[in-house]
């Protein structure tokens, strides 16, 4: 069976997956303007811009032959909670052959998810999915373990894409050299030691400056889409951390026990005075994140959200009551299909001029 | 001989151009059209700026700004290259000190900017929408067979208010047509579209944030009587227009480089006066080494590439060290 998934941030974590569960694993390129072009064309006009390009990367993927789709689906009232079966529907439409499974929230259809878990566990044993998976999350620990390290150094690299450059060779290694635990814990010494060696200029700790992305996970997660947000902070000379990263998706939605659900509770408890209910997409965990930034000390918050995205237009309504109660200034945009990024560049660099001239003025 | 220092604002409709003295006096200033031509624009302010001190002119500090502010801080070699609401922020604060919030509208955008103790707190830019622009004004202006200089004026002599639809130029046109059909006065649908210009901006841009007096209106269309009356009576409070108000970009790119040189004791980068004269050629080609087929702006001096930008992942940028 050949197997594809959405594009979505660091893929490696989910072809390996479904590569240790014996599938043939066809990986969508990285979304372009053909794959927005395509999802755009083929999507309601309405509909946001993460389900256009998740649509686009489908396309591509049928395209080089995948025959089964794996994603997970949305919950909650957004309607993104609706995107698999429209995914699903659209692609039948255009009389493309193909089987979209959509793993949701397990508790409310536990029949149909043993179903759909068989389906893609392949006929393996039970002992060899359960190494599989162990082997997968030990790496999205690892590579998120890295890419935070990354996100932290591009600010301040001597010769600008080294660290672009360093993350992509090791998301390689992770695919070709990781079959167990043990080479999980090898690459990632060796991954280490890359990042050693690329030269960093010195910066007094009190010049530097943090800034958090909060948002909806798929505009935060994927670079291609989202102006490469990471690099042109880092580029303007800010360490960035994202509010969502892929080992912490799966603790919260996939890992039994509760211990490992607490950072999620955590952030969405910080929240809970701004949105009292989870009204779908990352709304809640939005607001938390940026009273969590705040707490710690980080100097701005960058808040990203698919153009017309409801449970984040209600965010972007409360973030003005937030900023001033935690005296933290955040900046939202607005993603869509567009292509021009001076006016995005302008209210970035002014951002950071912004951070920086309170920054002086509140050590001087 | 007099020392200077240049600050240019290359806009979409207007590139400005200003020369500011060592204690910051304003000097010259000129306000010429873009005309889609960014390069030529500069050029020909820099060659009238030399012409108005007739060649004695010493520059000591050069700082570019505007959506063109890329391409000219290359030809020529800015000190400062800065972004449009630093610069309109820093001219502000310098000009009319204590003030806490600036309007600034423009050719084709807008921009709120929230200050405070001098320093920029928060601001705004619209993205997507024409609605509040200069650009907008024209084209209604010109529909209605107004000069756009006679405009403010004509919409202070409105005897009565008419509501136009302000979220929206679609809409806002219709509803001037059908207002017209119901018998009100040019002067009264021009006063509405400026009632209705000013309602759009404060809730696009100022989306339910407080706006603190004294407020400092700039930018071309801050010429505009109506739009400044209508400000007035929307905030029930006086608004600031500066004297320079349309070349507060400019002004802010001379004082951010003035600063800059003054902090470094750095000499200036600029090329001279015989930048104008240099083969300055902009290109684009489509590259085609992925999907992603980016739109790529190559900058070439005297047949040397000189810088390149537009590509999504690096390829051209980095090529040129």
């Amino acid at each position: 069976m050949k197997v594809a998934f959405p594009y979505m941030g660091t893929t490696v974590i989910y072809k390996k997956l479904l590569e240790l569960l014996g599938h043939e694993v066809i990986e969508p390129p990285e979304p372009t303007q053909r794959t927005i072009d395509l999802g755009v064309k083929y999507s309601p006009e309405f509909a946001c811009f993460p389900l256009k390009v998740v649509l686009g990367s489908y396309i591509e993927a049928v395209e080089m032959g995948a025959e089964t789709i794996v994603t997970s689906g949305g919950h909650g009232p957004c309607r993104a909670g609706f995107y698999g079966e429209t995914h699903k529907k659209i692609l039948k439409n255009l009389g493309y052959d193909v089987d979209i499974i959509v793993f949701d929230a397990y508790k409310r259809d536990k029949m149909g998810t043993i179903k759909r878990v068989l389906k893609v566990k392949n006929g393996k044993s039970w002992i060899t999915v359960w190494k599989a998976i162990n082997v997968v999350y030990a790496m999205a620990k690892a590579l998120d373990r890295i890419e935070k390290r990354i996100e932290k150094m591009r600010a301040y690299e001597v010769h600008k894409g080294e660290c672009t450059k360093a993350w992509k060779t090791i998301k390689e290694w992770f695919d070709h050299d990781v079959k167990t635990i043990k080479d999980v814990e090898m690459t990632e010494m060796k991954s280490h030691k890359l990042l050693d060696e690329i030269k960093l200029v010195e910066v007094p700790e009190e010049e530097k400056i943090r800034i958090g992305i909060v948002g909806e996970i798929y505009v935060v997660m994927e670079q291609s889409i989202n102006l490469r947000i990471e690099e042109t902070l880092g580029n303007l000379g800010a360490e960035v951390e994202r509010s969502q990263y892929l080992s912490e998706w799966i603790d919260y939605n996939i890992m039994p026990g509760a211990a490992r659900k607490e950072h999620e509770l955590y952030i969405l408890k910080k929240g809970e005075k701004y949105i009292e209910e989870i009204i779908g997409g990352h709304a809640k965990q939005t607001v938390g994140h940026i009273v969590d930034y705040a707490e710690r000390g980080f100097d701005g918050v960058i808040h990203l959200m698919p153009f017309a995205c409801l449970p984040e237009l209600v965010s972007q309504s409360i973030i003005p009551t937030i900023g001033k109660e935690h005296n933290i200034p955040v900046l939202t945009l607005s993603i869509d299909e567009q292509t021009g990024t001076a006016n995005t560049l302008t209210r970035l660099e002014a951002f950071i001029d912004l951070i920086r001239n309170n920054k002086r003025t509140k050590t001087a | 001989m007099d020392k200077v220092f240049i600050g240019i604002d290359v806009g979409s409709v207007s590139t400005d151009i200003v020369a500011l003295d060592v204690e910051g006096n304003i000097l010259s200033t000129q306000y010429l059209r873009t005309n889609g031509q960014p390069i030529e624009a500069a050029r020909k302010g820099l060659r009238n700026l030399k012409e108005e001190f007739k060649g004695d002119i010493e520059v000591l500090g050069v700082g570019t700004t505007g959506s063109g502010r890329q391409l000219t801080g290359i030809m020529v070699g800015a000190d400062v290259i800065k972004n449009e609401i630093t610069a309109h922020a820093t001219a502000t604060i310098t000009l009319v000190p204590g003030t806490r919030t600036i309007f600034e509208i423009g050719g084709q955008d807008s921009k709120i900017i929230f200050l405070k103790d001098g320093m920029v707190t928060d601001f705004a830019m619209n993205t997507v929408c024409a609605a509040g622009t200069g650009s907008f004004l024209e084209h209604q202006a010109e529909r209605l067979g107004i000069p756009i200089e006679e405009f403010g004026d004509l919409a202070l002599t409105a005897k009565k208010n008419v509501r136009i639809a302000g979220r929206c130029t679609v809409f806002a046109e219709s509803d001037m047509i059908a207002k017209q059909q119901y018998g009100f006065s040019k002067a009264e649908i021009i006063n509405g579209l400026c009632e209705a210009l000013v309602r759009n901006y404060i809730n696009n841009l100022g989306r339910g944030k407080k706006l603190e007096p004294p407020y400092v209106f700039q930018g071309g269309v801050a010429a505009n009587k109506g739009i400044v009356a209508a400000f007035e009576r929307e905030l029930n409070h006086e608004v600031i227009v500066p004297k320079n108000h349309g070349v507060m970009g400019a002004i802010g790119a001379a004082i951010l480089a003035k600063e800059y040189i003054e902090r470094t004791g750095r000499t200036t980068n600029f090329r001279g006066f015989e930048c104008t004269d240099l083969d300055f050629t902009p290109t684009s080609f489509i590259c085609g080494g992925c999907d992603n087929s980016c739109e790529v702006i190559k900058v070439e001096m005297n047949g040397k590439a000189m810088a390149m930008w537009g590509d999504r992942c690096g390829k051209w940028t980095n090529s040129i060290a």
